[in-house]
């Protein structure tokens, strides 16, 4: 037993002085993962890290260039012609690249890219967020002298509508309507299907196929047209993806930087915990940390053993941390008593602690760097004494117990406040909230849990508040997804939802009049500080931390922060020292 | 027969120890009324993991955790919680374990015996609990519970002896002790705790489940031993009722290695229950414990000011408990 335990300690010895192994370019590349995908449903995108993994295993029309942050074309030839008909359609013009094919070999085709759509409206898959995204594409006209070319018909003449209408995972169809029954149905049908009518015969037998190919779980059953394929899933631990041998992007002459993907293996740790992650970065277990913590970032940074070994990237992003409201509960149903609740939120001060001052604070959802932002309303702050007036005004009075009571409410005020668990920030930022409702008599609640319990909860409207991060994007501008009423239990948590408000975001997003586009931003978010189904805190940047000997790092302010498929080791690369 | 409490004198680390748990015992009765510029939940956002600083009068004397809570209050918090928690946890366990244990060593699989009534009313409630809604189950099962008591004593005085069985007591208890310790504590805990957020009644309940079975099996052996003693012999040949015997002659005498044993549980259910605040599992950062707080190092780990305080209490608390359980040890075998 003693000379077991020698040798190990010889061996930790050893190892703390080695050098790292010199990295090959098929060495894998490790990264960071905060949580577990959950699934690889190409439909349901369920967290970011599925949304990554799914950019790996299928592509798009269109993708994300992180060097220009810009969207850039990837299974579409160019971007799509844009022409109009009417008051209110826009049709893009797409046509497929000639070489692009499935694992298969089988071409990638229009009809493809239709039925990909079609399935986006099918009942019975997880396709809400999907729908909501892209319910404003009503047909697909393929050009019958064409296979790979097709007409995008938008019910919208929004700018954006071009570059947006093409970022969902394209899906053959070969593998899951193998008898191609869907086309004869058209995909406005199937939007505009009753939910009280059952689904088509066609319909219900393609979800059947689908949910039998078990994709959360087993992605490998559809072939995908991206360049990597997932090797192994260990859940909560560990996902492995393995370059294709014979991807066919990399026949293209100049493939584009949505089209390369240097890595040969790219492997994802799931670490929930941010100094284990810091820990695993410096003993060189991970070589990419994206969205660093401020206090790790800054310790890092301020090491000079790690600045030897790490390059440090900051951006600024479109995350926003933001506090929800169950408006579904007859507490929180009058929109003072959001108000007042809103009020004993410390935005400066949170910013100030969690993120040492970087960051925005805004008035909404749109950051205030964008053209559309409502610079006339006033920013969210800290502010008991009008929480306390704004509560009086919704009828709530203290009693002698020192209980909110409401007349026609059986219970007091009291508040659920939900957040995931391993969140420093939203930690701080629900202990600050139920310090501040003490002091005004409301009790607080916090309940922390694992993403997936937390997910499921706000889905359910388990809880009265929650805090949670929104990724954003500068494109399209579609808040349908978390604020319309048909959005209620996928995307949109707080159950708000008036036929005037879902009337307004339908048209924001199908807006095409840059100055009337303006004007409608400006008044829904108005509207969202005034009925407070949402408080938005502050945008948080992204911070990186990568190996130094990694190279192509491409630092976005888009999610996940960097460009994954550009990562590379250098051709030959001597080893570096240790401290 | 009378028991000393102390045939040696006790050791200088004893006292020590018995000091320390008191001054613990009296931080956490009287952390409510302390002068402490800080609650042990309340987040200083202008102090976030700061070092300890004495130099302001309402400065942060032992520091701030990554959350911004004061370690200090933390501590006191800390050892409110187990005042609250954990000591009733042992003392609930332990009176629950000692009867359980000492009722299957005294009995066996064949000294009690129960009309046949009762095992019929006992299935019954049990298909009545398994088949009603869970919020209203112990309302049923209290009705259930008069119902068949009632019965039961009825039949009892009217029936003949044949419609009686045996209650086969000891492999009851000894099946559960079993199945409870098959499993790794601390995963029981986990799986037990780790749905939805428990209330501190439910958190008491788990502890006193997974604490129970130590005292039981302890007792039960014990009173394997006392009831073959001499004075029990005579109780018996005396006339005495069995449950007598059982209450006023066996049963302190088969406890009183629990004297011993006690602290020994509150080591160990504190060192769980901290375990479970350091995985951060079933509870908020609003509620506050040793464990929480030595949690809150991993979000900052150049935070040694976090550790230092909780986990000096910690060790200084299980070390105390294991020193008094060591004293008692000798006075249970002296």
């Amino acid at each position: 037993m003693r000379y077991y335990w020698l040798g190990s300690l010889f061996a930790l010895l050893v190892s703390a002085c080695s050098t790292p192994a010199a990295k090959q370019a098929s060495t894998p590349i490790h990264i960071r993962w905060a949580r577990d995908p959950e699934t690889l449903d190409p439909l349901a995108l369920s967290n970011p890290s599925a949304i990554d993994a799914i950019n790996l295993l299928h592509l798009a029309l269109l993708q994300v260039d992180f060097q220009h942050n810009k969207y850039a074309p990837a299974l579409a030839q160019d971007f799509p012609g844009v022409r109009y008909e009417g008051d209110s359609l826009t049709l893009l013009d797409y046509q497929l690249r000639e070489a692009a094919t499935w694992d298969n070999g089988e071409p990638v085709l229009a009809t493809d890219v239709d039925f990909t759509l079609k399935l986006m409206h099918c009942p019975g898959l997880p396709n809400e967020n999907s729908r909501a995204q892209y319910g404003f594409i009503r047909q697909v006209r393929i050009d019958p002298a064409n296979p790979r070319r097709f007409t995008l018909v938008c019910r919208s003449r929004s700018a954006e509508t071009a570059s947006i209408s093409g970022d969902f995972p394209v899906l053959p169809e070969a593998a899951l309507d193998p008898a191609h029954t869907l086309r004869s149905l058209l995909l406005a049908t199937l939007q505009d299907w009753p939910l009280s009518r059952s689904p088509a015969p066609a319909v219900a037998a393609v979800v059947r196929r689908y949910q039998q190919a078990n994709l959360a779980r087993q992605p490998h059953n559809l072939p995908g047209c991206g360049p990597y394929r997932l090797a192994s899933w260990q859940t909560n631990q560990e996902l492995h993806f393995q370059r294709k041998a014979h991807w066919w992007a990399d026949k293209l002459p100049a493939a584009p930087i949505v089209l390369q993907a240097r890595p040969q293996e790219l492997v994802f740790s799931v670490l929930p915990d941010d100094a284990a992650a810091a820990l695993a970065l410096r003993r060189h277990d991970i070589d990419v940390y994206p969205q660093v913590p401020a206090r790790i970032f800054q310790q890092l940074q301020a090491s000079q053993a790690a600045r030897q070994e790490l390059v440090f990237y900051t951006h600024s992003s479109y995350d926003i941390l933001t506090v929800g409201f169950n408006t579904r509960r007859a507490a929180l149903r009058d929109r003072r008593t959001r108000q007042a609740l809103s009020r004993l939120f410390d935005p400066v001060r949170l910013l100030a602690a969690t993120q040492l001052g970087q960051g925005t604070r805004t008035v909404g959802l749109l950051p205030p760097s964008s053209s559309f932002y409502n610079d006339s309303l006033p920013l969210p702050a800290y502010a008991p004494a009008e929480a306390l007036a704004l509560l009086q005004q919704a009828g709530w009075q203290r009693g002698a117990d020192g209980h909110w009571r409401q007349p026609g409410l059986a219970t007091p005020l009291a508040v659920v406040l939900r957040y995931r668990a391993e969140e420093a920030t939203f930690a701080t930022t629900g202990l600050q909230f139920k310090s501040a409702a003490a002091q005004l008599g409301i009790p607080v609640t916090l309940l922390p849990a694992e993403g997936s319990v937390t997910t499921a909860a706000l889905q359910a409207g388990d809880f009265d508040l929650y805090i949670r991060l929104i990724k954003g994007s500068p494109f399209g501008l579609n808040f349908a997804t978390i604020l319309h009423s048909e959005a209620i239990g996928s995307g949109n948590f707080t159950g708000f939802g008036r036929p005037d408000t879902d009337r307004l975001l339908v048209a924001i997003s199908t807006e095409g009049n840059l100055a009337r586009k303006r004007q409608l931003l400006r008044r829904f978010q108005a509207i969202i500080q005034e009925e407070m189904p949402v408080l938005p805190l502050f945008f948080l940047p992204y911070r990186l931390a990568a190996t130094r000997q990694l190279q192509h790092i491409v630092p976005s302010g888009l999610k996940p922060g960097y460009a994954m498929t550009a990562l590379a080791w250098p051709a030959a690369v001597p080893p570096a020292s240790h401290p | 027969m009378k028991v000393a409490l102390f045939s040696s004198r006790p050791q200088f680390g004893y006292w020590l120890a018995l000091a320390w748990l008191a001054l613990l015992a009296g931080a956490g009765l009287l952390a409510p009324l302390l002068p402490l510029p800080y609650a042990a939940a309340n987040a200083d956002l202008q102090h976030i993991a700061t070092p300890p600083e004495w130099s302001a009068p309402s400065a942060h004397y032992l520091g701030t955790d990554s959350l911004g809570r004061d370690v200090l209050a933390g501590l006191l918090a800390g050892a409110r919680r187990l005042l609250v928690l954990s000591l009733p946890a042992v003392v609930l366990a332990t009176v629950a374990g000692a009867l359980a244990g000492a009722a299957a060593g005294f009995w066996g699989n064949r000294g009690l015996r129960l009309p046949v009534a009762v095992a019929a009313a006992a299935l019954a409630a049990l298909w009545w609990g398994l088949e009603l809604p869970l919020s209203s189950m112990p309302y049923w099962l209290l009705g259930i519970a008069i119902i068949l008591s009632l019965v039961s004593w009825r039949l009892y005085r009217l029936a003949a002896r044949w419609l009686s069985f045996a209650l086969p007591l000891d492999s009851l208890v000894l099946g559960i002790v079993t199945l409870l310790g098959a499993v790794p504590r601390l995963i029981l805990l986990l799986v037990l705790v780790a749905g939805p957020t428990p209330t501190q009644a439910q958190f008491l309940g788990v502890l006193i489940l997974l604490a129970w079975p130590d005292a039981a099996r302890l007792v039960r052996g014990q009173m394997l031993r006392v009831r073959v003693q001499p004075f029990v012999e005579a109780a018996r040949a005396s006339g005495l009722h069995a449950g007598r015997i059982w209450w006023r002659h066996a049963l302190p005498h088969a406890c009183r290695p629990l004297l011993a044993f006690a602290p020994l549980s509150l080591a160990s259910l504190i060192a769980l229950e901290s375990a479970l605040a350091f995985l951060g599992i079933g509870q908020g950062p609003d509620i506050v414990s040793w464990g929480s707080i030595l949690a809150s190092m991993r979000q900052d780990p150049t935070t040694w000011w976090v550790a230092a305080g909780p986990g000096v209490a910690l060790l200084a608390t299980l070390l105390a408990l294991q020193a008094v359980a060591k004293a008692r040890q000798l006075e249970v075998n002296n």
